[in-house]
């Protein structure tokens, strides 16, 4: 507890709690069963007692007209390999193959080539689509998912789960989560083994119709794999929930407020880009030019899943604008991006004896003495220190509830950190921004540049880059934080 | 009276429009502006010189985005230029009119993306820089210039000869809504003006739950009606015409509460009033007599009265002192009528307000 206090404590005085990457080494575990090494094994022993279906039955579940008739054959002839499936929700899950072995892992070592999508050849289509899992299970923290969902299970299976109805309510929601999470990805290596299954059995048979069916399947697959990949970037606790991006000017007076303004203006077009509603939540602007700070809300779909990355310093070099002896400056900015949880996982309760609500800029007699648009509210939570104030709706009302609901998630995101602190399984680890933390470099003088510390990636075209086409950088800190070795 | 809000269920214009909207585009602005059909299409037809509140007009005028932005640049320029000069008693300075002046075209223009070359306006171009130089120059209220205050999560309509609601005042509502059982009780909003507590309240209340909301000002009644029935309230809210407990009479000993913001400023102090009021609202909703207090210990006493035996009351005073001195006397000489007195401060730590119950 003295750690939590001590932490808000923090958080209150200078920016707040900022988000740093998973860490990546909590799951650095070997992975077995993606090495070519034990797949081969098990494709000869399971070759050795493959079942296949009688040929004649196969003739007459494909003769009677197409895929759409046989849907229902085809569940029935999987039952051959129910073992493979997943065979009860608590259980961890056993590694699919194809009727003669071959488990994704084993696809994509056997090192086909992959050739255009227009090629017609099935081994390329395999190669593509087995890459594509594996790249997904890596970047849903595949083994990592496992383990939870095991002990999620254990927990879910306790007679007394239900005394506590709160707890057993998110316990079960988050093994429902995980479970669909996996079974997703697990029907996705079925489709693909059954279609080889199937590919293999067409050939045998000379039906060129169905192996052509099969055939197309896979190339359908092989487009979704793509979106798969992508989604699997975002499958992170909160990456769904909309967001609150905060920007800070760092020190260095002038330079630096303007500096934030044109970051905070970068994240604006950037989420106009991407389709989220945006709104200014608070803004200090600067005594002559720019922010000291603002915070913007991101409404949409994963608006925290691509703007937690980037959370960090970002610095800018370039003449300055105010120098009149245009000399060079180097100015800085803090991100911080905060998840707006949605309605049932809220973590922090706030009760309202713990809130001071003040008019914030309120002078001289107030009430009928004085006509102003003014109407800013701030509202502090007294146990914490944590304050925000809204000063951008029309009525003081409205100003409250935003500020309640920036507060709220501030809130939120405190309670999360405590819970990682306390709960080892809880790897997310959340740190206090630090102005060494830096995660970018924009140079517009003496040569043009926007570089990612963390990934090396780069452009050439600062404006560009801030005009808000971020997703470049955004993609690749995902991908690179995720599709790590070893984290599976 | 110039000007006349009826209740029928069509919108028409004022003369000065050149173009008059063809049928269909009528109908589609009903269902482009939200705010006509909810809360209630509730008609406002007017004859000039007065017109609706900015918002509820129709857009039928349009001006060129580099015209738009120039009278942007010109008003930004004006507001700048004046804003230490207005701060002097106490009135805006260049921020707040800065942001006045984007909630004025966000209430005059539709929003449109910066690529069309065409701003549609709710009312000529020439007629915003004539506004917005009466904001300035007249120091003309913000509030009138537009024709509404967003009051809690309310968008009132106010013009001149009505006060125009404070922010303080927004939390009667919520005192309202601490009482047990208010939601089907007989409530009086007393001096209503424009009849924001009124429809705050009237909101909230269930089946069995009503507001006589009274004023003395006929201007302000009407303004209160047109807020009343744009939320849909007409049959929750009466208004009644008449000075203070006068018109409440049939209910004598039957209110289960009663609110009021009555004038409380004394009236030494209304010559030093910042501009926008004290040459723009109405002096009958300020002026509170010699120390400010005549009509809050007239409504004291009237309460003992109307209210019913557990009756709830909540004043808005002009600060510390009143309040004191209203507790006080009702701590003291009427402690036999009163309890449970207490004074509530507003956001800005002032008390603001004196509640109690009657015994």
């Amino acid at each position: 507890m003295a750690a939590f206090l001590n932490f808000a404590k923090r958080s209150a005085s200078k920016p707040r709690c900022f988000l740093l990457p998973k860490n990546p080494n909590a799951f650095a575990v070997d992975n077995p069963l993606s090495s070519a090494a034990t797949a081969a094994p098990s494709f000869s022993t399971s070759q050795s007692h493959a079942q296949f279906p009688t040929r004649p039955r196969f003739k007459q579940l494909f003769d009677g007209g197409g895929i759409a008739s046989g849907t229902g054959e085809i569940i029935r002839f999987t039952q051959f390999r129910e073992p493979r499936w997943i065979s009860s929700q608590s259980t961890a899950v056993s590694v699919p193959t194809t009727a003669d072995g071959l488990t994704v892992d084993a696809i994509a070592a056997k090192g086909w080539p992959i050739l255009d999508e227009s090629e017609s050849d099935w081994r390329s289509h395999a190669a593509a689509i087995a890459q594509s899992v594996q790249l997904i299970k890596k970047r849903l923290q595949w083994r990592k998912l496992i383990i939870r969902l095991d002990q999620l299970s254990f927990v879910i299976n306790k007679p007394n789960l239900w005394d506590d109805p709160v707890y057993a309510g998110r316990v079960s929601r988050e093994h429902g989560e995980l479970f669909n999470k996996i079974k997703e990805v697990n029907s996705y290596e079925h489709e693909l083994l059954e279609h080889i299954d199937l590919i293999k059995l067409a050939r045998e048979e000379n039906d060129e119709e169905l192996e052509l069916e099969s055939m197309n399947a896979l190339v359908n697959m092989r487009r979704n794999a793509k979106e798969k990949e992508l989604e699997a970037l975002l499958s992170g606790d909160n990456d769904s929930c909309s967001c609150f991006i905060e920007v800070q000017a760092g020190a260095g007076g002038t330079e630096s407020m303007d500096w934030a303004s044109m970051v905070m203006n970068m994240y604006k077009s950037w989420a106009q880009r991407r389709g989220f509603a945006v709104t200014v939540v608070e803004e200090m602007p600067g005594e002559i030019a720019g922010i000291k700070r603002a915070t913007i809300k991101l409404d949409g779909e994963y608006a925290f899943g691509y703007a937690k990355s980037e959370v960090g310093v970002h610095r800018l070099v370039r003449i300055s604008p105010f120098d009149s002896g245009k000399r060079r400056h180097t100015s800085f900015a803090a991100v911080a991006v905060i998840p707006i949880l949605g309605d049932g996982s809220t973590r922090y309760e706030i009760k309202e004896s713990d809130l001071r609500i003040e008019r914030f800029r309120a002078s001289g007699a107030g009430g009928q003495h004085v006509n102003t648009t003014e109407s800013a509210v701030r509202i502090v939570h007294i146990p914490t220190g944590i304050s925000a104030t809204c000063q951008n709706e029309r009525s003081q009302h409205s100003n409250k509830n935003s500020a309640m609901a920036v507060l709220q998630s501030r809130l939120d995101q405190l309670e999360m950190a405590r819970q990682a602190q306390i709960n080892a399984e809880h790897t997310q680890s959340l740190a206090e921004i630090s102005w060494g933390n830096q995660i970018r470099t924009y140079v517009l003088h003496p040569y043009r540049m926007v570089k990612d510390l963390r990934t090396n990636y780069e452009v050439s075209d600062p404006s560009s880059v801030l005009d808000g086409d971020l997703d470049g950088f955004i993609l690749n800190f995902l991908s690179a934080s995720l599709d790590k070795d070893g984290n599976i | 009276m110039n000007w006349i809000w009826t209740v029928e269920m069509t919108l028409r214009f004022p003369l000065a429009i050149r173009s008059p909207l063809p049928p269909a585009l009528a109908s589609s602005l009903h269902r482009r502006l939200p705010i006509l059909s909810s809360p209630s299409a509730a008609a406002l037809s007017s004859s000039p010189p007065a017109s609706p509140p900015l918002f509820l007009r129709p857009l039928v005028f349009s001006a060129s985005r580099s015209d738009f932005l120039d009278f942007r640049r010109w008003a930004e320029s004006l507001a700048l230029a004046a804003g230490p000069r207005l701060t002097c008693d106490g009135g805006p300075d260049a921020g707040l009119l800065g942001r006045e002046l984007s909630w004025l075209l966000e209430d005059a223009s539709a929003s449109s993306d910066s690529s069309v070359d065409e701003v549609r306006l709710r009312v000529e171009l020439e007629e915003l820089y004539r506004l917005w130089r009466e904001r300035i120059e007249k120091r003309r209220p913000f509030q009138y210039i537009v024709g509404c205050e967003h009051w809690r999560d309310l968008i009132l309509v106010v013009k001149e000869g009505v006060l125009i609601p404070r922010p303080e005042t927004e939390v009667v509502v919520d005192l309202v809504a601490e009482v047990q059982g208010f939601e089907k009780g007989l409530w009086a909003d007393l001096g209503t003006g424009s009849g924001a507590i009124a429809v705050g309240i009237g909101r909230m209340l269930k089946e069995g739950g009503r507001v006589l909301a009274t004023d003395l000002s006929p201007v302000a009644l009407e303004v209160a009606r047109v807020n009343v029935e744009r939320y849909e309230l007409k049959d929750k809210i009466e208004l009644r015409q008449g000075s203070w407990f006068e018109p409440l009479q049939d209910v004598e000993g039957e209110l289960m509460g009663l609110v009021s913001n009555p004038p409380y400023i004394p009236s030494t102090n209304l010559s030093g009033l910042q501009a926008e009021v004290g040459q723009h609202e109405p002096k009958l909703a300020l002026d509170g007599g010699d120390d400010g207090m005549d009509h809050l210990l007239h409504l004291c006493e009237g309460s003992s009265l109307a209210l019913k035996s557990g009756g709830f009351f909540a004043f808005e005073t002009n600060g510390d002192k009143q309040s004191k001195f209203i507790a006080d006397l009702m701590t003291t000489r009427w402690r036999k009528v009163f309890h449970n007195v207490k004074m509530v401060s507003d956001f800005a730590g002032i008390k603001r307000f004196v509640t109690g119950f009657r015994r």
